[in-house]
């Protein structure tokens, strides 16, 4: 028994526990329904957490699992440059570099407001948004990506600093979007100082604090008895990483788990960093590790520093999976979703029948940027999900983000109000799911017509390789990205005239088992609805 | 015509309320439910009731239902064979939706089941932009072999959602006249009808639900009006829906989508009677059931209406009473998780096996047995008597529940209604603290078989001072039905900056449509101009925003005054929700909304003489009952026994058929002259 338990028993820490998850929830609404860029208010791009004062996540709400790597590296990045007796009531940090400033690259902007109970310092309100800015820039290095900021105060003690919050929108695109999301961000970061003083003070700050641990000690409990589960052993696997960012390139990512009692080492190997945006910090590979291990492992631990514990991950310093300053950063993710496909990969090795075949493996990314009529700079991203993998007794679900994202797709008809384009098409692609005795989920197709001259910049992996099947099943499709006709590749965004159309097709997700063991009714369904394009019996 | 009758048809019982004007007699019929045609066991239950009070069928002045035909049909996915046409392009968009997956982390989690499998989904040439022009004209010879198509693949009925349906109908009306020449008689659903507002996939998603509920909505209506006509009643029946006000037949069968949360809405309604009865106009309400526990929030005596709300995985947008749903109740059972906490729910032992101490083979502890170890609930028998409890059974399963947990039976019977309470104040959070209000400041109501037992615990966690305990607990909801108007809500999108010239006629003009669709359905449901009121609202946002909160908005003509207090209405509430104003900043209006009223005469309960302080005619006997810590020897009484003026102080039990009030130390219970409790601390 740990000495958070002497003092709290577990009804206290599921009560205590329920109270967190109602705050950083509480946040979470907050943030989106106040902001006002549509990466926000509707593909809900954004995190929000509670830590405690030595900066362990207490408690995360649950949008995007990548952005745990900005909440594993800001605390850390604020106590380097400041001493406790520089955190006072009322600051707020403001963040995103990914190797001063605690994120995992330049558009997640982090927020972080230190909680007081009385005069004790208790912990922290943070959360993350990606603010979709910076378009149109290089990715040889960092320096090409943004603006970088470190922890810096955006607030002291409750006063805002002018001039850095007008240096910051002088160097944005759109800065009426950047300071109206800021003020959401503050707003949700007040609610969640608010709710966690009230707790302290119903429960007092010592339970509340003692509840804190102990919910860490609960997660790595947990962890640990999910891996004592696995048998014991080494598991390796290895899979293709290709981006359009890098056309021609395909690398190879590998990694060895090896399973020891109730714990965990993976290490991985990978490629030297890469003169673009595609490499990731040690931090944006731990959450990727993070994910894909809960989700074999047991999707209910709850996701705080507790569930990392057992875990230890290596990956080569200066490699594609670890890089180090000045590596560019932006398409972190589109590496992150590998290393999840080969941890989950290898974990398919140890746990037969508990692991899906492999989704579409990427983030799809199409970047608009162009001027209104009145000489006013628009930016839009928007992600498009593709197909799940199949699961070992049901098809994978098409049409869907997996892994290290989860956004939402922005209505049509919120799209065409705000911005200059017409959707022509968004639907499922036909016979792109992996065949299988059960199917992998199928990619979307997603047409554009420019409405004004623009620019824009599409941006994927699994273009030349597929995502792998799993105990027979086939891969799915591979993606292919158009613009007026033309197959695009490389990292440069490119001419959209009013008229043209821009396409975007993303990968299905991998198929298992045998295809021949399909059922037939299925089989013919499959041939009805497009899903397969013939009958594989 | 004398008799007005409630009836709230649940799963597994059927409650019929009946309610003399005259007399003020107030009488409640149980039967058990007939799920496989759920008409059978209304009409049986009315007609036994009438008997039982010696009432001819023909005095029936009133008769009002709550129903779970179209959830049941929604959960079961019992609705018709539906075909769908959309803007081509997007035949697939009901199956992505918004494109997230239903779970972050478990890679096995489904998506809601596609209410139309692809092959029936067809897109349509048409094209609609977002300013209201067309883009691509419809092609009608396409459209007609769509058509085709959907009659060889023997749908029953088809949904028509294009893009901008909500903001220029003209396709949507083309198609609905060329359904009817193609496939005359199909049920048919068409957007700008059935949702006419902003963001497509939710707008979808309501048309599809709505059509392929409406045939078995239908069905349903038909058999029991023809049942009820048949027993002799000749009052026109009312159906509740979710927005809390009653509707005819005939708008149910063609809105079906729009009775998906009936049942829980009419307890709310019956609650804000009860309220304004009791002389509280700021609730809480805490409506807990076998699994499931629902809370509600009324301020000035209303519940607020949402727009939207996720049922059973489909969105769905229609009015609706802001009810949020959390899976917890009496049947919730406690286990204890690979990391060694306390779990309760979202599992249920349901009605068979039901809790352990029924004894009909459950083995783990629910909700309801920590009761029966804790004593609040009687450890003999409960359900008035109708079920035996096997109280050896219900502490052997505690007691290997504790052993996991390295804690003691008691500690751990006392940690599963703790933590069954935590996942209520987390619920009662979303629907207060998140939208700007302070639980502090609001009573708590407690109704449902397992409320009233668990209301002081609540009350406790959430610093409420004051608790309403209704005199029928368990059957409020068919009560609720004698005290609801009928009701319906209209809306129209109409974005529009309030500053803009042009935004006095585009608002007029969405008042001026939606009230013609009031004044049309005044005049179908026959209410005259006396029983009619008309509540404007406007759900605004900042440009850019895309969440919208609700104004209130004037009746009369739309001038430039309106749009300042609308303004100051907007500021005020977002100041409320979000605690700022972003000053300078455009004020847009999304959607332009109408709530009809038909004021209806409702059943009115007298009032009882003051009979005292003195409650002890009522008490019937004593057991120890465990509070926080350590048994207390509690006198128990029976609610029936409890006259006006009574006052029960703490630790007290009382006993009713169809729930138990628990009233703990330092608690009294005063009965008001409508025989509800009045919870609140001693002085």
């Amino acid at each position: 028994m740990t000495a958070a338990e002497t003092i709290v028993d577990p009804i206290t820490v599921e009560v205590i526990g329920s109270a967190l998850t109602s705050i950083v929830d509480e946040m979470g609404e907050a943030l989106v329904r106040a902001s006002y860029s549509t990466n926000i208010k509707e593909r809900r791009d954004c995190s929000t957490a509670l830590f405690d004062a030595k900066g362990n996540t207490l408690c995360q709400a649950e949008h995007i699992p990548m952005h745990l790597g900005s909440f594993l590296g800001i605390i850390p990045a604020i106590r380097a440059r400041y001493g406790e007796e520089e955190i006072r009531p009322g600051d707020v940090f403001i963040g995103n570099d990914a190797y001063e400033g605690g994120a995992t690259h330049l558009p997640d902007i982090v927020l972080a407001e230190p909680i007081f109970a009385g005069s004790e310092f208790v912990g922290w309100a943070i959360n993350t948004a990606h603010h979709a800015d910076f378009a149109d820039r290089g990715d040889a290095h960092i320096y090409q990506e943004g603006i970088r900021i470190p922890p810096i105060k955006l607030y002291r003690e409750g006063v805002l600093q002018t001039d850095i919050q007008a240096m910051f929108l002088l160097n944005c695109q759109v800065p009426h979007e950047r300071i109206s999301d800021l003020r959401a961000q503050m707003s949700a970061n007040r609610l969640g100082v608010q709710r966690m003083q009230a707790l302290c003070e119903k429960y007092g700050t010592d339970r509340v604090l003692a509840a804190g641990d102990a919910l860490l000690d609960y997660a790595e409990r947990k962890m640990r008895y999910g891996i004592s589960q696995i048998p014991d052993g080494v598991y390796s696997f290895s899979d293709i990483f290709d981006s359009t960012q890098m056309p021609g390139l395909s690398m190879t990512f590998s990694v060895e788990i090896t399973v020891k009692g109730d714990e965990m080492t993976l290490v991985f190997d990978a490629p030297p960093q890469v003169r673009s945006a595609l490499n990731m910090i040690y931090t944006a590979l731990l959450a990727s590790v993070y994910f894909a291990v809960k989700s074999i492992v047991d999707p209910t631990i709850l996701p705080n520093a507790g569930l990392t514990r057992p875990l230890t991950v290596i990956a080569p310093k200066g490699s594609i999976l670890n890089c180090q300053h000045p590596a560019a950063v932006n398409g972190r993710i589109d590496a992150g979703q590998r290393v999840v496909d080969i941890v989950q990969g290898a974990l398919a090795k140890a746990l037969p029948g508990r692991v899906s075949a492999a989704g579409n493996g990427c983030v799809t990314g199409a970047l608009f940027m162009g001027e209104k009529s009145d000489g006013q700079i628009w930016v839009y991203l928007e992600t498009i999900g593709g197909g799940g993998g199949a699961r070992p007794s049901s098809d994978g679900l098409s049409g869907i983000h997996v892994s290290l994202t989860n956004t939402s797709n922005l209505p049509v008809e919120a799209l065409e109000i705000e911005y200059p384009l017409s959707l022509l098409a968004y639907e499922l692609v036909d016979g792109s799911g992996g065949e299988g005795e059960f199917r992998g989920g199928m990619g979307i197709r997603r047409v554009y017509r420019a409405e004004r001259d623009c620019r824009v910049g599409i941006f994927g992996a699994r273009v030349t390789s597929q995502p792998w099947g799993l105990d027979g099943g086939g891969p799915g499709a591979t993606a292919s990205h158009t613009v007026a006709g033309r197959d695009v590749q490389g990292a440069a965004m490119v001419v959209l005239k009013a008229g043209e159309i821009a396409e975007v097709i993303t990968p299905g997700g991998g198929g298992y088992g045998d295809p021949s063991h399909r059922r037939p009714d299925a089989a013919l369904r499959d041939v009805a609805e497009g899903r397969a394009k013939q009958i594989s019996i | 015509m004398a008799i007005r009758i409630g009836v709230d048809s649940g799963g597994t019982f059927t409650d019929v309320c009946l309610f003399d004007e005259e007399s003020g007699k107030l009488d409640i019929w149980k039967v058990s439910s007939t799920p496989d045609d759920p008409s059978r066991g209304i009409a049986a239950g009315v007609e036994e009731g009438l008997k039982e009070i010696g009432v001819e069928p023909s005095d029936v002045g009133f008769l009002g239902h709550g129903t779970t035909v179209a959830t049941n049909a929604l959960i079961e996915l019992n609705g018709v064979r539906t075909g769908l046409l959309v803007t081509k392009g997007f035949r697939d968009l009901l199956e992505i939706g918004r494109q997230k997956r239903p779970s972050l982390y478990d890679l096995f989690a489904e998506k809601p089941e596609v209410l139309v499998p692809r092959d029936i989904r067809i897109d349509v040439p048409e094209r609609i932009l977002a300013d209201g022009s067309v883009d691509l004209a419809l092609d009608e010879e396409s459209l007609r072999q769509s058509i085709r198509k959907l009659k060889e693949e023997d749908v029953k009925a088809i949904a028509v959602c294009y893009l901008y349906g909500f903001l220029n109908a003209q396709h949507e009306i083309q198609t609905m006249r060329i359904i009817e020449e193609e496939f005359p008689g199909v049920f048919l659903s068409v957007s700008h009808r059935v949702a006419p507002e902003f963001r497509e996939f939710e707008r979808l998603s309501t048309t599809v639900v709505n059509s392929y509920l409406g045939p078995v909505m239908k069905r349903y209506i038909e058999r029991l009006s023809q049942r009820l006509d048949d027993l002799g009643i000749r009052v026109t029946p009312q159906l509740t829906q979710s927005n809390g006000g009653v509707i005819g037949f005939e708008t149910a069968a063609s809105l079906p989508v729009r009775t998906v949360l009936s049942g829980p809405s009419t307890g709310v309604i019956a609650a804000q009677a009860i309220g304004r009865m009791a002389g509280f106009s700021n609730i809480i309400t805490f409506d807990v059931g076998g699994t499931s526990t629902d809370v509600a929030l009324l301020q000035n005596g209303v519940c607020a209406l949402t727009g939207e709300a996720i049922v059973h995985g489909h969105p769905i947008k229609a009015p609706m009473l802001d009810i949020h749903t959390v899976g917890a109740g009496g049947g919730s059972i406690a286990h204890v998780d690979t990391g060694g906490l306390l779990k309760v729910g979202p599992r249920s032992a349901g009605a068979n096996p039901g809790p352990v101490c029924y004894g009909l083979g459950s083995e783990e502890p629910c909700v309801t047995d920590a009761n029966i170890v804790l004593q609040t609930l009687n450890p003999v028998e409960i359900l008035g008597g109708r079920m035996k409890v096997d109280k050896d059974l219900t502490h052997a399963a505690m007691e290997r529940l504790a052993e996991k947990l390295n804690m003691s039976k008691m500690g751990t019977a006392e940690g599963i209604i703790s933590v069954m309470i935590a996942n209520v104040a987390k619920a009662v959070r979303v629907i207060s603290v998140q939208r700007g209000h302070d639980p502090r400041d609001y009573a708590l109501m407690a109704f449902g078989g397992a409320g009233p037992l668990h209301v002081a615990r609540l009350a406790k966690e959430l610093d409420i001072a004051k608790i309403i305990v209704p005199r029928t607990p368990g059957t409020l909801c068919a009560l609720g039905l004698l005290l609801t108007d009928l009701r319906a809500d209209f809306a129209v999108s109409r974005l529009v900056d309030i500053d803009a010239a042009g935004a006095p006629t585009a608002v007029e003009s969405g008042f001026t449509e939606i009230e013609a669709q009031a004044a049309d359905w005044f005049t179908r449901e026959g209410i005259g101009a006396d029983r009619q009121i008309l509540t404007r609202t406007a759900d605004m946002r900042y440009r850019g925003q895309n969440y919208e909160l609700s104004v209130p908005v004037h009746s009369g003509p739309i001038n430039s005054d309106t749009f300042k207090a609308l303004a100051e209405g907007f500021e005020a509430a977002h100041q409320q929700r979000f605690g700022f104003v972003a000053e300078g900043e455009t004020v847009q209006v999304v959607t332009v909304r109408v709530q009809a009223t038909g004021v209806v005469a409702k059943a009115e309960f007298k009032a009882e003489a003051d009979h005292g302080q003195d409650s002890s005619l009522a008490k019937t006997a004593e057991r120890d009952v465990w509070f926080d810590g350590g048994f207390l020897r509690s006198p128990i009484y029976e609610r029936a026994k409890l006259h006006a003026g009574n006052v029960v102080i703490g630790p007290a039990i009382i006993e009713q058929m169809d729930t138990t009030t628990v009233i703990p130390p330092g608690m009294k219970g005063s009965v008001d002259p409508y025989l509800n409790l009045i919870l609140e601390a001693v002085q």
